[in-house]
């Protein structure tokens, strides 16, 4: 059979099948309308303003890998003006981050882009692996979860930067669409499919890749010789997530606009105003100064628990009943230092700069 | 990004199995007397407490929409405006609720001797019924889209003689109806000729050039859709649709479903993953709206909504029903279509966590469409949202065309020269329906149905679809055809060419003047 034409050029001999659309199209076309569909989701969403300092969460791991690349190429192309910096985190888990950690310091050169990596051992005292002997390995994804996405606006509030871009892709947010429903997540469900959240004391956050599809960033990266690690954690996955990853890799194969007809959905609706009435207020920790919907935030009650070796009183009613029984919170507690939004100026630390 | 996550892991790291009971006592938690017979969420209930803990959930679910002003007070009568209709499909649940409701609402009022009170004519035995009139028991026989099938009106009719009830009245209808003018007249639908004739070409409204039998034309629909999913999808909506129709012919103001809590969350989370999310309301509670001069609003409840599989299957295994409707090529086919994966999902969720199924069910309540639309969608007669195809133009390019704007300068493809990129637009434009092509279906059409038409498998395929494939136009339902010549009507005072294909002599015609003669 002759090879056929790319159904976008008409010129090209067609390499690859897009996922999303089926189409059969050439290699340059393929990068061309990735690139302009995030291009698209950025301009459309209006993201940032010309002379924005903008973190890009990087792992090492393809889609920041892949944001990274991209990032830098709109940037230029279609001159956003905007300073662009690498911002990771460093969880603490032997032989899983050491590797990828390298590929974000070859992208810091490549680029040229100063890197900031913030380690759980330096913010919280306590590494993954620390956290993993203690609680054991049925828990710890609620640690991570929660120490990660603080360190994020810590590092960034370090980098003085008014805005992080995660590479959170379009079957991520499809698949947390379907947990937030099976778990009635009310308040995340809400929330889950905006591009860009900010809580008052937040830095901005956006997923530039909301609606590339996994399969297509790993093609990206494919074509592009993009180098990067595969970051599966060697401890306990997010059983709820796994549900739902694997219900969603099957309707995707049934159909592969499901993906994207499930991002639809969830942008359709929102929570009826009755609801919404009865959820929780946002308030400060009084402990930490981050964003918290109780006296004390998620990240210092985990933290609490573990300094005082009760680490379940942050995940269970239970726990937390046993360690308020055990007497108020001794004054040579270890804490979380106080956070403080970034004021505009220079950045509060070095950074690591592309030698 | 959620690279964190390795789903190859032991098992004591997934959720943590819940018991089905305590196993500390056997006594039912109802009457505290009697042992259980059954466990229903974790809970132990005896035979005799069973009964009302479904009847009780299934009027719960039902009675505060009966009166015209919903969740009103109710407490001296429950009196309907029009007339009802009851969906059966003779399986599980729909059996139930047939025999619900016929306990609930319908049942003879006979004194123990055998005799009315005051006789028949008595005020107190004239019109005391809830709704209007007879209850109409609609049944849609879907064996036309499965060919080979066995055609199932003569049982349904039967399980609804069982009751001998004279307030029961049978209207079987069959999926090929939808395209059948007897049927459309016969629920007041509009006749017009261009509506009759009217058929799609891809996304394109023209004029029909074939005349085929209701059957035949179903079979032509359902053999054009792109997927499995789209095939199962589009059989469902069918029977919706039939439903509706005829529900308002006969002034109804309710039309009873017997969707289960399991079905009800099997079908937002298979909606969802459609793209149906902005009709995420109306799959739990919804007002449907006839054409003004059509009827009143009709309200579609599904009263087992609270009322799990189990439990349904329970009732009628213990009230000794006959259950003629299932399985079939509807429910358990098509195993690579999104209806059929989601059940199978949620199906392995209730035996595993039932709690799960109704935290679906109870999380989706809890939403609303995010902006109000006046637009209805011609295929599935729901709301329609604005903007939909800019949404999808957006998000994924399928032309150069799409980004006209973005492809001149140094932001055009840069392994296209300036020409190459201008001729790409320009031959994209030319394809473009204008006034003087045919009139579009897509603006007529919500995300669901356009992406139903529209969305192809990675397969390339949807297999073991019916025989009667057809490669050019194919007929719509005869709603479509006409909400399309209501709105190709508004768009233009005039007619609005249809795209009718020309003929060589035609052809000739129009150009002779200017043609030279061979000689």
């Amino acid at each position: 059979m002759a090879p056929r034409s790319c159904a976008l050029c008409l010129k090209a001999k067609s390499m690859l099948k897009r996922p999303k659309t089926g189409q059969q199209i050439c290699r340059d076309c393929f990068f061309y309308v990735f690139e302009t569909e995030v291009h698209n989701t950025i301009i459309h969403s209006k993201l940032f303003n010309p002379g924005d300092r903008v973190a890009i969460g990087a792992s090492g791991g393809k889609d920041s890998t892949v944001l990274a690349y991209v990032m830098k190429t709109l940037n230029e192309r279609y001159q956003y003006g905007l300073e662009l910096f690498l911002l990771s985190i460093d969880e603490g888990i032997t032989g899983y981050r050491d590797d990828s950690l390298e590929t974000v310091k070859r992208n810091q050169e490549q680029y040229d882009m100063p890197l900031k990596i913030l380690s759980y051992g330096e913010l919280y005292g306590w590494t993954m692996d620390a956290i993993v002997s203690q609680v054991g390995r049925k828990n710890n994804c609620t640690f991570c979860g929660v120490f990660r996405r603080q360190a994020l606006d810590r590092g960034a509030a370090m980098l003085n930067v008014d805005h992080i871009v995660t590479g959170h892709n379009a079957d991520d947010i499809a698949e947390t669409v379907l947990m937030n429903i099976m778990r009635g997540d009310i308040a995340r469900l809400g929330r889950c499919t905006s591009i860009c959240t900010q809580g008052e004391d937040t830095i901005r956050r956006s997923k530039p890749f909301k609606y590339a599809y996994e399969k297509e960033i790993v093609m990206y990266a494919y074509f592009k010789k993009l180098d990067y690690f595969s970051t599966e954690c060697i401890y306990s996955p997010d059983a709820y997530r796994g549900h739902a990853r694997a219900f969603l890799k099957d309707l995707e194969a049934a159909r592969p606009s499901a993906i994207i007809d499930i991002i639809h959905s969830g942008e359709a609706f929102e929570i009826k105003e009755e609801i919404k009435a009865t959820q929780k207020v946002q308030q400060t920790c009084q402990r930490c100064g981050y964003m918290s919907s109780n006296p004390l935030c998620k990240a210092c009650t985990l933290l609490e628990g573990l300094e005082r070796g009760m680490a379940n009183s942050g995940i269970t009613d239970r726990g937390r009943r046993k360690l308020d029984a055990e007497g108020p919170t001794p004054d040579n507690l270890r804490t979380i230092p106080f956070f403080r939004r970034p004021s505009g100026g220079y950045p509060a630390i070095a950074v690591e700069l592309p030698s | 990004m959620s690279s964190c996550e390795n789903p190859n892991v032991d098992k004591d790291a997934l959720m943590p199995r819940r018991q089905k009971f305590d196993g500390k006592t056997k006594i039912c938690v109802r009457c505290k007397e009697n042992t259980g017979n059954v466990v229903i969420r974790y809970s132990v209930y005896c035979k005799t407490c069973f009964f009302p803990l479904v009847q009780t959930r299934f009027r719960k679910s039902l009675e505060p929409s009966i009166n015209a002003t919903p969740d009103g007070p109710r407490k001296k009568a429950l009196k309907a405006v029009g007339s009802l209709v009851i969906g059966l499909s003779g399986g599980t649940c729909s059996t139930a609720m047939l025999d619900l409701v016929a306990k609930s609402y319908f049942a003879p009022k006979n004194e123990p001797t055998g005799k009315l009170k005051g006789g028949k004519d008595h005020p107190r035995n004239s019109d005391k019924g809830v709704w209007k009139g007879k209850a109409g028991i609609s049944y849609v026989e879907v064996c036309g889209a499965f060919p080979g099938e066995k055609d199932r009106t003569e049982d349904i009719r039967a399980v609804v003689e069982s009751y001998s009830n004279s307030n029961f009245e049978f209207l079987p209808l069959r999926l090929e109806d939808s395209f059948d003018s007897n049927w459309w007249k016969s629920v007041g639908g509009d006749l017009s000729t261009s509506a009759q004739s009217l058929a799609r070409l891809d996304l394109h409204l023209v004029n029909s050039s074939s005349e085929s039998s209701p059957l035949q034309a179903l079979r032509t629909y359902l053999s054009s859709l792109p997927t499995q999913t789209a095939f199962y999808s589009a059989v469902q909506m069918l029977v919706r649709l039939l439903l509706l129709h005829t529900s308002a012919s006969r002034d109804a103001s309710h039309l009873l479903l017997g969707t289960s809590l399991t079905s009800l969350s099997v079908n937002l989370i298979s909606g969802i993953a459609q793209g149906s999310g902005y009709q995420v309301t109306e799959e739990g509670k919804e007002e449907w709206n006839p054409r003004p001069e059509h009827g009143m609003p009709l309200r579609i409840v599904r009263p087992l909504r609270d009322v799990g599989m189990k439990e349904c299957t329970i009732w009628d295994w213990w009230c000794k029903l006959k259950i003629v409707g299932e399985p079939r090529s509807l429910y358990s086919g098509g195993k690579n279509a999104i209806g059929a994966l989601t059940r199978d999902f949620i199906f392995g969720l209730e035996s595993d966590y039932p709690a799960t199924v109704s935290t679906v069910a109870r999380t989706c309540a809890k939403l609303t469409p995010k902006e109000g639309s006046d637009e209805i969608c011609a295929l599935c007669e729901r709301p329609a949202q604005h903007g939909v195809q800019a949404w999808k133009s957006r998000i994924s390019i399928r032309s150069y065309q799409e980004v006209s704007s973005a492809v001149s300068g140094n932001t055009r493809p840069p392994h296209l020269t300036e020409e190459e990129i201008t001729n790409l637009t320009k031959s994209s434009l030319d394809i473009t329906p204008t006034s003087d092509h045919p009139f579009s279906l897509t603006p007529l059409l919500c995300y669901a149905c356009h992406t139903l038409l529209t969305s192809r498998s990675s397969r390339g395929l949807a297999a073991s679809l019916p025989q009667g494939q057809s490669t050019g136009d194919v007929p719509l339902p005869l709603w479509v055809r006409s909400s399309a010549d209501m709105a190709i009507s508004a768009h233009s005072h005039e007619s609005v060419p249809l795209a009718v294909k020309m003929s060589r002599r035609e052809m000739e015609k129009e150009i002779s003047e200017f043609l030279l003669s061979d000689e």
